[in-house]
Parts: structure tokens; sequence; C-alpha cells
């Protein structure tokens, strides 16, 4: 199969995705055929159809966009965040901006009155700044110590929302927890709405800048030979990528590892040029969270958090990717 | 000083230090003649790489002036400076895999508002050319050997179309083979209007190669002519005095003593 056929593919991927996830979940009112009437029946629709038409388009529809939205981010910064360090190993979750945007959506969980997003924003960009600052030394970021200081910022992170843990009430403190382990199951168009401003806002200025990610993969000293600033683009691009991921973040939980496979697995693909991997992120990330959440929502009675979902299948892949020293990079 | 009335870059009272205390360069004065191959030579930690790496930008420099085609080098935009002056890093360091026509396109940088044109699709394909390595366009950076990587990374310099090319140590860490490649590839940029300027240590390799030499040592430049360049005093400083000269077939070449 040529590379065309399956950059079509993956481009084309959300669509189907989408509708067959439509189907899926544990309401037992909603059958195949129920939803296939909805589409053709005429108004006003029978009551049984009625409450069909809400759980697809009040339920379901707004948690799959979220989903796809979630996914698509995760990677798209991920991948992003890989050519400004320079490090294939880093996304939002290693880089500690998974827990400093969790700490700050928990403390606005806790306060009531700062919404989630900003916090969420604020301490997400703390949290890249600090391990940033943490792994540089004589001006240099090598690629352990950035994991490492990724490591110690999510360690401190997590310190802190665990305090945020301890001083909330019970009713709080589940929903925090539900909150952190990565979850749609609340999700609805409100928060759909909440989000999607600064996702776009994000993904607007990295699509822009997704070729000059190349440059940026260069080095700091080749990209201002070649007439880029690269401190003033890292820092363009980090913010996008803190401000968009943070702000899925703030409303699926932490989901680790998501934003360091799918880029590999689209690097395996298309090759490292960011003008092409940029969008097919997009595609994949998102439709392949849609599935990992379909597999999360068809259990009847209880839900495994997406979180948990996403670390069981990723780990095992993270450890095959450490192994394989082929890639490219060691 | 030696006296040039061709010059592109025009470095005056030039003064560097990485801190406070220690200077690396003090009242520099020296100028690259256009269209010429000018050789940089010093020892380790004299302050070559530092003097190259101020002229290209690379490096803010507080004081002294540094003058590139008439004009103060800090007051040129980046974008204006990219388009005179190419610079090429010690070592590249690659990290990703990209292909070797990915990774002259990012030469373009400059002339690219959001992704390359046709413009800057064809100008790589020439640097390409030029650079003889059209064999390699489909190959991965990664992938090949250290002379081969140098003359991608030197494709992207021409794929920037600079005036001016400084490039720091490029045969350092090559095979003999390469190391001649890639000088006879300078000779040919500078016989079509390229100033090159670049970090040797070989000194048979430079006076075979060089038009002009500029030795840094004790945090001063001394600009020779290339007759005489081998006699000069700061020879024998700069390679102690283990060295000697024989003439083979009126060229110069330099031994170890025995």
């Amino acid at each position: 199969m040529g590379k065309a056929v399956i950059r079509n593919i993956i481009i084309l991927l959300p669509l189907p995705v989408v509708l067959f996830s439509l189907f899926i979940g544990s309401s037992e009112n909603v059958s195949f055929q129920k939803i296939v009437a909805l589409f053709y029946s005429a108004h006003p629709l029978p009551p049984e159809l009625e409450t069909v038409k809400t759980i697809i388009y009040q339920i379901r529809l707004p948690r799959i966009l979220l989903v796809f939205i979630t996914g698509g981010v995760l990677s798209v910064s991920g991948s992003a965040m890989q050519a400004v360090f320079r490090n294939p190993l880093v996304d939002p979750y290693i880089l500690g901006l998974s827990s400093g945007a969790a700490f700050g959506a928990a403390l606005a969980l806790y306060i009531l009155i700062v919404p989630v997003q900003l916090l969420a924003f604020i301490f997400g960009l703390l949290a890249v700044g600090l391990c940033y600052l943490m792994a540089r030394k004589n001006k240099q970021v090598s690629i352990v110590s950035l994991i490492l200081a990724g490591i110690i910022t999510n360690g401190i992170f997590t310190a802190l929302l665990t305090i945020v843990q301890i001083i909330s009430d019970p009713f709080k403190l589940q929903s925090i927890v539900h909150w952190i382990m990565g979850n749609f199951h609340t999700a609805n168009w409100d928060k759909f709405n909440m989000v999607i401003i600064p996702v776009l806002a994000g993904l607007v200025i990295l699509y822009v800048l997704r070729w000059k990610l190349n440059v940026l993969a260069m080095g700091d000293e080749e990209a201002l030979s070649a007439g880029i600033n690269p401190f003033r683009m890292k820092i363009w691009v980090l913010l996008a990528a803190t401000l968009s991921s943070s702000a899925v973040i703030a409303v699926s939980g932490i989901i680790g590892l998501y934003g360091l496979i799918i880029p590999h697995i689209i690097r395996m693909i298309f090759g490292v040029n960011n003008k092409i991997t940029l969008p097919m992120n997009l595609f994949l990330g998102g439709s392949f969270l849609v599935l990992i959440d379909d597999i999360s929502r068809s259990f009847r009675g209880f839900e495994i958090p997406i979180g948990v979902l996403t670390m069981l299948l990723c780990a095992p892949f993270f450890i095959w990717l450490l192994k394989k020293t082929n890639t490219g990079w060691q | 000083m030696a006296m040039i009335n061709n010059s592109i870059i025009s470095v005056d009272d030039l003064s560097f230090g990485y801190d406070q205390n220690s200077s690396i360069l003090s009242n520099v004065v020296c100028d690259i003649s256009a269209n010429e191959f000018t050789v940089i030579m010093g020892k380790n930690g004299s302050g070559k790489s530092t003097l190259l790496r101020i002229m290209g930008g690379i490096i803010p420099y507080n004081y002294g002036t540094v003058k590139v085609k008439g004009a103060e080098l800090k007051s040129l935009k980046l974008k204006e400076k990219s388009r005179i002056i190419g610079f090429l890093p010690q070592q590249h360091k690659p990290v990703f895999p990209f292909k070797v026509f990915e990774v002259v396109l990012t030469g373009r940088a400059s002339y690219v508002s959001i992704t390359p044109n046709k413009t800057d699709l064809y100008e790589t394909e020439r640097a390409i050319e030029l650079t003889g390595i059209s064999y390699l366009k489909n190959r991965i950076y990664t992938e090949l050997s250290g002379g081969e990587q140098q003359l991608v990374m030197i494709a992207r310099l021409l794929a920037q179309k600079p005036e001016i090319l400084l490039l720091d140590e490029p045969v350092s860490h090559l095979d003999f083979n390469n190391q001649i490649k890639i000088l006879k590839l300078i000779k040919e940029l500078v016989s079509k209007n390229i100033t090159v300027v670049a970090v040797l240590h070989d000194p048979n390799m430079a006076y075979q190669f060089g038009d002009r030499f500029i030795y840094v040592h004790d945090n001063m430049i001394h600009e020779v002519n290339n007759e005489k360049a081998w006699e000069h005093k700061l020879v024998t400083r700069i390679f102690s005095n283990d060295i000697q000269h024989v003439e083979h077939e009126g060229k110069i070449i330099f031994i170890p003593k025995s």
C-alpha cells in the first residue's frame, strides 16, 4: 500500500469512526434499528425515538467529538514538543504538563470561582517552564535530563494535587479523582464549547508553524543561520501546544503517553517531515482515541476510565520503542 | 594588518569573553576579502570558533564593530543577515531521521512564509546539484557517512543563497578523501563568487587550498598574505617547534620534526 493511500485513509478515518461510535454505548434503550430509524423518521418523533435522539445528540455525539479533539490535540502537541526539544521521547505527560494542568484544574474544582481552563493552562505552562529550566544546563537540554526533569515536575504537581485532594470534601474529592483518571462520562456540549476555542487557537498556530518545526528540529544554531529565531519560535510552539493540550486535559484528565505513541506510529509510516505528520497526528490521534473510548463505553454497569485503558495499551508500546534502537535515534 | 580593498566583512576593535574575567578576543581587527577562501587557524581554545560565530551572528558581541557589506551586523535583521551569511556549526547532531532533501530544504527558512513553494524546491534541487549529491537526495540523513552529512549541510547553506559561507571546522572529523572533496568544493564555490571563511587545523590542507590566512593567537588576530604565510613566526608559535616545512614541486609541505 502506497503512502498516499494510507494518507487518504487516515484523513478519511474520522468520519466512519465517529459514525460507528455513535452506535456504541451502554444504554439498553438504544438499538441499532432505532438509531437508523432516527435518520428517516418524520417529525414529530415518537417518544421512544425522542429519547434515542437525546442520547445520540446530547450524550454520545459531544463525547465522541470531545474524545476526538483530545486524542488529536495530545498527539499534535506531543509531536510539536518532540521537535522543539529535539527529543523523540517527550509528550505533554512526560514533560509534566499533564500533571501541572491536572493540578490547576483540581485547584479550580476546589476553589469553584476560577475557570478550570484558565488554571489548567497557567499551571500547564508553569510545569513545562519548570521542566525546561531544570533540564537546561550550559544552554543544552539533553534527552535524559529533560525526562528526569519531567519526572520531578510530575512529582511536584502530583504532590500538590494530593494536597488539594486531602483538603477537599468527599463530594468534590470524588469528582477530582474520577477526573484525574481520565474520564469522559461527564462529557457534554458545554464542555465541548469550553474546549474548542483554546484548542482551535493552539492548533491553528501549530498548523501555520508545521514546516518551521523541521527547521527547529535541525538545532538552534542551524535555525539561527537559516534566518529563524529559534527561541522565539519555540516559545510560540510551546505556548500553542500548552494552550490546546491543557484545555483538553482540563476536561479529560490525565491520559498518559498518548502524545508520544501516536507521533511514533505516524513517523513510522510517513517519516519525520512535520509538514506532513502534523495533520496526520490530528486525524489518527483523534480517531484512535475515539476507538479506545468505544471500548471503555461498551462495558455495561461500569466504565473503565480511558486514562487507564490508554496507559495499559501505550506502556508496552513505549517499552518496545525504547528497545527498538533503529528508529534513527538512541 | 594586510590591506585589502574588496573587504566584505570588516571587524574592528572587537573584544569578547564568555564571562567578565576571561577574554577570548581582545581588540581584534581583521578583514575578510570578497570571493576568496580565507582560512582561520590557531590552537584549540584560541578563539577561532568564537570569531567565526560572532561574524556569523550566532553569538552577540558588545565591544567593537563587525561590518558586513558596510552594515553593522547587529543592526541587520535575522532574515537579511541569513541572505548574506550562511554559518555551518562545528558538528551537526541530528536527532530525527529526515531525508536529505528535507534537510537541505530547511536552508530556505528565511524565504518561506508557511510552507516551501516551487522556488524553494527549485533552489533546494539546485543546491543539491551544485554540491554533487543528487544521488543522496532521497536517502535518510542520519544514515549517511560523516563526509556525506557534511556535504548535505553545505548544500543546506547553499540553498539559503548567502554571499558568504562561514564554516566552523568543516573537515575536522572527516577522512582524508572527504577532506579533499569538501575543500575542492569550497574552491569551486569561491570560483562562483562565493566568499568562504573556514576554520581548519591541518596546515597542509590550509596552504593547498586557502587564499588568505588568519591566525588567532593570544587573543589576537594576525593576518598573513599567502606567499609568505608559512614563514610567518606565528606558524611556529601555533604549531610549536615540532614541525618543519619542505618544498615539493614548488609547494610547501609541513611535516613533524623527527
